[in-house]
């Protein structure tokens, strides 16, 4: 009698072990992907890169330090981030078919307008500098214009382009 | 008495190996998928084998039992007013261990269900990778999606 009792119980077991087993085959879970994006990057042409009134045959400089007359760009970004800076920059400016040379370009960026703390770099090769704290930067281009001695009247432009990337 | 002890030992023999097989399967997320921070315009990769950043899941079930995997897979992270930033995964961006170590992975398609083993004692870990694209507007914020992973007890 207790080895048919004893026997019972153990097929009572497997039966239920076996149920379990039927159960559950399939399960399935979750993770989040997450990213956070940095500002983008903004440029403005904040001032044109003036040169004033020259005369034929007397070369004439603005320097990258002149606040009034070279060019400046201003940057806004993602704080305290690199950048690299890269410019085109132009040989002659222009004036109804007559072109003058312009050469000599030279630049300075800053995380202020008041070029405090400024960085001299040379345009042509461009920079690798970082935004300020409050994300930032100010880039100062100036160049030499030389006019011929018999350069003719009028004025002159070109494009100076800077472009900016993290 | 010597029968009693007989047929316990046999109830013990055939239950134990019984129970390994029925062991319910279960899934855990162990680690997110983490981009990071991405810039408007550059992708951001993360390999499977990335132990910090890349994703995980645990396995546990039946021992030695073969299970389908199969993901559910976001085609973009949800950021700030509802801004998406597009996702992508590529053949070899999932990953399969095992022993359940980042270094022993056999690598599959996560788009494409995988079957695999589970190890002796009934267990096996799933790694994956991708790519976020941010566009070169993409709006500044934090970015989330869900992946999820499905596991089916093969016969």
């Amino acid at each position: 009698m207790r080895i048919i009792t004893r026997l019972t119980l153990a097929v009572t077991a497997l039966v239920v072990t076996s149920t379990v087993a039927a159960q559950a085959q399939t399960n399935n879970a979750s993770i989040t992907a997450t990213a956070t994006v940095q500002t983008p990057i903004n440029v403005t042409a904040a001032q044109q890169l003036s040169f004033g009134n020259v005369f034929p045959g007397v070369n004439k400089t603005v320097n990258a330090t002149d606040l009034t007359n070279a060019g400046r760009f201003d940057v806004t970004g993602q704080a305290s981030t690199p950048v690299t800076l890269s410019f085109t920059l132009p040989a002659t400016l222009l004036s109804a078919g007559n072109s003058m040379p312009i050469v000599s370009y030279t630049g300075e960026y800053a995380g202020n307008n008041l070029q405090t703390g400024g960085q001299v770099f040379a345009p042509a090769s461009g920079a690798n500098p970082s935004l300020s704290a409050a994300g930032l930067l100010f880039v100062w281009v100036a160049a030499q214009v030389q006019p011929a001695t018999n350069q003719a009247a009028g004025v002159y432009t070109g494009s100076i382009t800077m472009t900016v990337v993290y | 008495m010597k029968a009693e002890s007989f047929v316990l030992t046999g109830a013990l023999l055939f239950g134990v190996p019984l129970l390994a097989q029925g062991r319910p399967v279960t899934v855990t997320g162990v680690r997110g998928l983490t981009y990071g921070t991405v810039l408007p315009g550059v992708a951001r990769i993360i390999l499977r084998t990335d132990p910090a950043n890349s994703g995980q899941f645990d396995i546990r079930g039946p021992n030695r039992n073969q299970v389908l995997l199969s993901f559910v897979l976001p085609a973009a992270m949800t950021g700030p007013s509802g801004a998406l930033m597009p996702l992508s995964f590529s053949a070899g961006d999932a990953g399969y261990s095992q022993a359940q170590t980042i270094g022993s992975q056999v690598g599959f398609d996560p788009r494409q269900p995988f079957t695999a083993t589970l190890s002796n004692n009934g267990r096996g870990s799933v790694f994956v990778g991708g790519r976020a694209n941010p566009s070169t507007n993409q709006r500044a914020g934090a970015y989330t999606a869900t992946l999820t992973l499905n596991v089916t007890v093969l016969p």
